[in-house]
């Protein structure tokens, strides 16, 4: 089956004559990884409602690399910040995101130029042009977070505070829609990003934002293909780009994506809607993106909590016991994880613990059980305490009495000491529920799909984020209050705690 | 009386030289005590005598240090089921100590279900002639925190005979209670020891001592020092220590 698949593909293809010892080493078990942040239209984005439709120049060029090598592609997609990381982890053979050549990295991947490109500092339409970045002193400038805009920005400012005058002020955001959205809502004065980039975004921008100026940065001219050093891998990767290119295949990929070096004929069009589009938000809304995300959230909540919770009352009531040596490590346990920012936990558990252990870069460790095993531990380090104290407020007499009975402390616990333990914990325990239901909403940063990691995707392609925003917000306030509502009917099964209530019961 | 040095097997409850430590504290002093069947013992002395200390090793919730106890002919010590004792020996706390979660009903068959894998209809039909016993058969399905203190007090004993104990140890039932609900106690006290049960009480009550003991055992510092009839002890105490603990008695 899938020798005839290959069969086929070299028959189709009789220019790749890709053997497998012309492979690089990043391409094995018949795949090709590719690492990328789909929201840099039209360079990588999302093109439609399915999240999972990954569009633009660089999945072109990614599946088209993956032919040449009668590969499969396998995608995954990040945030910015994690495409690095999880090219170091292993976790893919290449990224393609929109990332520049620049010397800074190159010190420790490799990278193949596969598009020319320049930089552009864009701002509101009616700001006046400038004549150099230095210009920009004392105004604020957006780019997005992790690419190499800002190093850039503070080399300028360097030499701006050698001379006297106030720097520029730098505000990273970890989506380019959010970058250029600064600017129109007129927070900053300017963002700083790629031409390619401008002229997908002409329908939502036009005669919204001007470019104001065309920095002549030499680091900024080339989109790359980056991967492992490995310089038998960098040459094999040169010479199918290079194949490609004398083809023709990359100019009429960049053709297609409307890549083309006409800047002002972006500019012109005038017929942004600005008002709230209803029919979007209702569209978001039914959309099975947005249900799908939401049922992400609610599962990966759902299952870290309960993971939590199973773990965190044997903790509790090893905490509460006596001193030893596994007590002092709980308690170590309980203020490491509390102590850690959790966005700082799932990035650990996502891109550092390969590291360590290989066996946590294979196919089989995803976002989802990475986000779960993360959430899972952070969580219970909160749940514990909850646990301990509900615990501790159950009356000592309670164990003497059925201790005294005959009960066993299996029965004790379970028959005793958990009921009414669980009155006193249900409480705060939805109220860490709820909490954790918007934590979910970290988990974008290792490319879970939940609720927010959606909107965000399609704010990015459709710019229209009060309607997008609006229709996430509508997902987690229902969730909230269903499970708000659900606290008040479990709260009412504990009138024997009540003693008006329980008589008005027996009434 | 005089006791030989080896314990009394046919005695219900028979006790030689039993002493109990809290760390280097001497909770009980060489305990010297036979109880026979049917007995109703009232156990009296100052505040940290070792009252409560000494009923909980009868039935093993403080295992003693040294000594022997024996119930029934039987040692009791670490070999003991405790499952077979705690279902023997009984007890009653000063403050109920019900299951506030479980209905006056629940609170009766728990245990007889889990601990001797009674049905529950079987655990039902007993609880509820022990509720009648105790005249609250009426509440049996209210949770306790509906009931009032002497009507817990009765669905205490009524949980503790659901296990049919031969034996029950008090601690203090009355002392949260008001006079009328004590007399209802002491009438429930009567019934267990005409039913063959018994009692070993610790209060702080003199009224209610002098009317349920056939023997008063008084303690002090972990030690027995008296054990008399209460006629005796009340009118003629033979100790120094008890004399002085009974004028303040009186005096409070
Ligand atoms: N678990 C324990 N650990 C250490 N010391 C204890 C413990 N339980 C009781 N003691 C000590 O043993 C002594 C006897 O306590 P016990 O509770 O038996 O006194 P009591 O005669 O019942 O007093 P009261 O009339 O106040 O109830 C006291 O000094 C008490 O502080
Ligand atoms: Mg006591």
């Amino acid at each position: 089956m899938l020798a005839a698949a290959l069969l086929a593909l070299a028959v189709l293809l009789p220019a790749a004559h890709a053997l497998a010892d012309d492979l690089p080493s990043f391409v094995h078990d018949g795949q090709l990884t590719l690492c990328t942040n789909p929201t840099l239209p039209p360079m990588t984005f999302v093109n439609g409602s399915d999240t999972n439709a990954l569009a633009g120049m660089d999945i072109d060029l990614a599946r088209r690399l993956a032919a040449y090598w009668h590969v499969a592609l396998i995608p995954q997609t990040m945030d910015f910040e994690g495409l690095f990381p999880s090219l170091s982890a292993q976790r893919c053979g290449m990224v393609i995101s929109g990332v520049l050549r620049q010397a800074g990295r190159l010190r420790n991947y490799d990278a193949v130029a596969y598009l020319d490109s320049t930089v552009v500092a864009v701002a509101r339409v009616g700001t006046p042009k400038i004549r150099e970045m230095a210009d920009l002193s004392g105004q604020t400038v957006a780019v997005q977070s992790g690419t190499s805009y800002a190093a850039q920005i503070e080399r300028e400012n360097d030499r701006l505070r050698a001379s006297g005058r106030p720097p520029i002020i730098l505000q990273q955001y970890p989506t380019e829609d959010q970058v250029v959205q600064q600017v129109l809502i007129g927070r900053v004065h300017a963002f700083i990003s790629q031409d390619v980039e401008l002229y997908y975004r002409q329908k939502q921008l036009g005669g919204k934002v001007t470019i104001i100026l065309t920095p002549d940065y030499p680091d900024f001219h080339q989109f790359a293909v980056y991967i492992r050093k490995d310089s038998r891998d960098s040459a094999l990767l040169q010479k199918a780009i290079d194949e490609l290119s004398q083809k023709g295949e990359i100019a009429a990929m960049a053709k297609k994506w409307g890549i083309s070096g006409d800047h002002q004929s972006v500019f012109t069009e005038r017929n942004a809607p600005s008002r709230f589009d209803f029919a979007t938000f209702f569209g978001a809304l039914f959309s099975t993106a947005f249900l799908k995300g939401a049922a992400l959230t609610l599962v990966i909540a759902l299952l870290s909590h309960l993971t939590a919770i199973a773990i965190s009352i044997p903790m509790a009531m090893k905490l509460n016991g006596r001193d030893s040596i596994i007590r002092r490590l709980l308690g170590l346990y309980v203020a490491v994880f509390r102590g850690a920012p959790t966005l700082l936990q799932l990035l650990f558990i996502w891109n550092a613990l390969p590291q360590f252990f290989p066996i946590f870069r294979e196919h089989w460790f995803t976002p989802f059980l990475a986000t779960w095993l993360s959430l899972s531990i952070n969580e219970s380090a909160y749940q514990v305490e909850i646990n301990r104290a509900a615990l501790r407020a159950v009356d000592p007499g309670q164990v003497l009495a059925a201790d005294a009975l005959g009960m066993t402390t299996a029965q004790t616990y379970r028959h005793v000491i958990f009921p009414q333990a669980l009155r006193i914990a249900l409480p705060p325990t939805i109220n860490e529920f709820i909490s954790l239901l918007k934590t979910t909403s970290l988990a974008s940063v290792i490319s879970l799909q939940e609720l927010l990691a959606v909107t965000q995707i399609q704010v990015a392609r459709t710019f229209q984020f009060t309607e997008y925003y609006a229709a996430a917000l509508v997902y987690y306030l229902a969730m909230v209050f269903f499970f708000l509502f659900l606290q008040k009917r479990i709260e009412r099964r504990f009138i024997w705690a009540d003693r008006n209530k329980a008589s008005a019961d027996a009434a | 009386m005089q006791l030989s040095t080896s314990p009394d097997p046919t005695a219900r409850i028979s006790i030689r030289g039993l002493s109990k430590f809290y760390k280097d504290y001497l909770a009980l002093d060489r305990i010297d005590l036979d109880i026979s069947k049917g007995e109703k013992i009232v156990v009296l002395g100052p505040s940290g005598s070792g009252k409560s200390t000494f009923i909980r090793c009868l039935n093993r919730i403080e295992p003693h240090d040294s000594g022997v106890l024996m119930i029934d002919g039987h040692v009791i010590d670490d070999r003991t089921d405790l499952t077979a004792l705690r279902g023997s020996v009984g007890m009653v706390f000063q403050n109920y100590n019900l299951f506030p979660h479980l209905s006056v009903l629940d609170n009766c068959t728990l245990a007889p279900r889990l601990v001797r894998g009674i049905t529950k209809s079987d655990a039902e039909a007993t609880a509820r002639r022990y509720l009648s016993q105790v005249n609250i058969a009426e509440q049996a399905e209210k949770f306790p925190i509906q009931l009032s203190g002497g009507q817990q007090q009765r669905v205490a004993i009524a949980r503790a005979l659901c296990m049919n104990p031969e034996i029950i140890l008090f601690d203090e039932p009355t002392a949260a209670l008001d006079p009328e609900s004590i007399s209802g106690i002491v009438g429930i006290m009567r019934d267990l020891a005409d039913q063959g049960i018994t009692t070993v009480c610790v209060t702080h009550e003199m009224g209610f001592a002098r009317h349920i003991a056939d023997r008063i055992v008084f303690m002090d510092r972990g030690a027995v020092l008296e054990v008399t009839p209460p006629e005796e002890f009340f009118t003629a105490p033979r100790t120094e220590r008890a004399r002085t603990f009974l004028a303040q008695m009186i005096r409070h």
